[in-house]
């Protein structure tokens, strides 16, 4: 379980000589991992991706894929078995999705014309084949950027925002492709985005970069967990001064006003029904009662300074 | 998979991104667009075309054909083919996908200038056989014009079309590695027609013999004159060396390049 598919080790790369752009960066992407590459734009993500795939030649470290380091002689052999999807797809607009299929089948010359069909029913684009990709959809345009990656039934396959310019149909959609091909087919999935909200929904492991650095990595099971055990509600009253008041005197801690929302900290779930008899007793209105989303700040004191 | 495969199968999908792309078409256009010219002076002025008799017609109307348009042509049309074919890929962000297939580079470089020669050789051969053709039909309309009674001399214009192409290669290798090296069409676009209308210019010139841009315009002109290295066309000489370096050295820079 714990075998690592890729592990880069003191990567470092700059594009000019004053900004280091990758620092020591050590990736671990564990085998049958959904692994979610977290960071804000600009943070290093895409260079870090580049540098994987040989596109970028680092300025010291390694990157070892499937036990094998990375270089001129096993370079083949490694791209081989990895599939890749780099920012927005290449694709031939002039040529419809079968004949921009077609080339990345010649390329990788061992691949039979009925997978061509296969990888088009996963992304569900069969009915728009014959399209020419110029009145391809962006979202059309990266299932297809993904389908062309999957054409060899690779082993681990490398998408660089994915769901970047997507609609919230398009979203769901790539989030449950890739969902079911890591569990159909047990494919490693190395996915970067800024969203974190993506991450947390699609992935079994995080690695969270900034400015190039590898600020944290592990499981997103254990991410939560770090996050101590509170629990922070948003809650929507219409007398916020007298809620306030009441909460006080009920000794909740962390108790902020911010607008008309009351922001509080429990121990747990279940003492919130507390807290909402309480309100009600004193006629206090509640409209909604939500709990934050303890990544995201998590998410934002790790990547803001 | 051998080396052979690699090439082929790149040679393979280059042909089919040429589908429908403007660079396909400008192959024939320019190959189409001389023979047309000709055609119609030769059916407006066909009384003071017409030849004395004896003589053969196709001796004229090939030569100032050939003579006219291919040395100001030639360079003008393979700085834009090389450029057109290159965009095809920097257009569809192709390159950062196809550095990252598990094909060696050299496959991809060497295709794709394949590719770009095999276009040109196409334009050649079109550029011929409508010669022939607009020539033919002339002859058709106007017998007077006396196609029919002689033979073109094929042997001759085929030496000096094959020439011409020879004396290209040194600037599809430069071309070549521009339109490779920077996505932005302007440049090999704009330092390609600059140059080429320098080459023109400078030709008269006794040191334009090591000017690449200048061969295409000397190898029709200087005919005979043509000074000899090692007992060939310097020339065509040149042209081959400047093409091997550009090709070899363009390559290795492209790949150590970083895809950004």
């Amino acid at each position: 379980m714990n075998q690592l598919i890729v592990n880069t080790k003191n990567l470092n790369f700059s594009y000019n000589k004053t900004k280091q752009d990758i620092e020591n960066l050590e990736l671990k992407i564990p085998k049958g991992s959904i692994y979610g590459f977290l960071g804000p734009n600009g943070s290093g993500k895409s260079t870090t991706i580049r540098l994987l795939l040989g596109l970028l030649k680092q300025s010291s470290g390694t990157v070892v894929f499937f036990g094998e380091i990375f270089n001129r002689k096993t370079r083949l052999k490694i791209l081989d078995r990895v599939g890749a999807l780099i920012e927005n797809p290449s694709l031939y607009d002039h040529l419809d999705a079968i004949d921009n299929l077609r080339i990345a089948a010649n390329y990788r010359q061992n691949i039979a014309n009925s997978r061509i069909n296969e990888v088009l029913e996963i992304v569900k684009l069969t009915q728009a084949k014959n399209k020419k990709i110029k009145e391809y959809s962006l979202g059309m345009k990266q299932r297809l950027g993904l389908a062309i990656s999957l054409l060899s039934n690779p082993e681990l396959i490398i998408l660089d925002e994915p769901t970047n310019g997507l609609d919230p149909k398009g979203i769901i959609e790539m989030r449950t492709l890739i969902k079911d091909l890591n569990k159909k087919y047990g494919t490693t999935i190395f996915i970067s985005s800024h969203l974190l909200s993506e991450i947390e929904r699609t992935c079994t492991h995080v690695g969270i970069i900034r400015n190039g650095k590898m600020l944290y990595q592990d499981t997103v099971a254990r991410l939560k967990e770090s996050k101590g055990t509170n629990v922070k509600f948003d809650i929507e009253v219409d007398k916020s001064i007298e809620a306030l008041a009441v909460l006080k005197n009920l000794k909740v801690k962390n108790i902020s006003l911010l607008d008309d929302f009351l922001q509080i900290e429990l121990k747990n779930k279940e003492e919130i029904t507390e807290v909402i008899d309480v309100l009600r007793a004193e006629k206090i209105n509640i409209y909604q009662v939500s709990i934050k989303n303890n990544l995201e700040e998590l998410f934002l004191s790790l990547t803001e300074n | 998979m051998t080396s052979l495969s690699y090439y082929i199968s790149s040679i393979k999908n280059e042909l089919i991104k040429l589908k429908r792309t403007f660079a396909f078409w400008l192959t024939i256009i320019s190959a189409l667009l001389f023979p047309i010219l000709f055609f119609i002076a030769y059916s407006l002025k066909h009384k003071t075309n017409t030849p004395e008799i004896g003589i053969n017609p196709w001796e004229k109307f090939m030569t100032v054909q050939i003579e006219n348009s291919i040395p100001f042509f030639i360079p003008m049309f393979i700085v834009l083919i090389t450029s057109l074919i290159m965009q095809v890929e920097h257009k569809s962000l192709g390159l950062k996908h196809l550095f990252a297939l598990p094909i060696p580079k050299w496959s991809i470089y060497f295709g794709k200038l394949t590719i770009v020669i095999f276009a040109i050789i196409t334009t050649y051969v079109y550029y011929y056989i409508a010669i022939l053709f607009t020539g033919a039909l002339l002859g058709l309309i106007h017998p007077d014009l006396g196609f029919f009674n002689f033979q073109p001399e094929h042997l001759k214009f085929v030496k000096i079309l094959f020439t011409s192409f020879i004396a290209s290669l040194g600037i599809i290798g430069i071309q070549f590695w521009l339109s490779f090296r920077f996505k932005n069409f302007i440049v090999p676009l704009g330092f390609g027609m600059f140059l080429a209308i320098i080459g023109i210019i400078i030709s008269q010139a006794p040191q334009s013999i090591y000017f690449p841009y200048s061969f295409s315009v000397l190898s029709v002109s200087l005919g005979d004159q043509m000074p000899l290295t090692f007992g060939t066309s310097s020339v065509v000489l040149f042209s081959i060396i400047c093409f091997l370096i550009t090709s070899i050295f363009g390559y290795i820079q492209i790949k150590k390049m970083n895809i950004k």
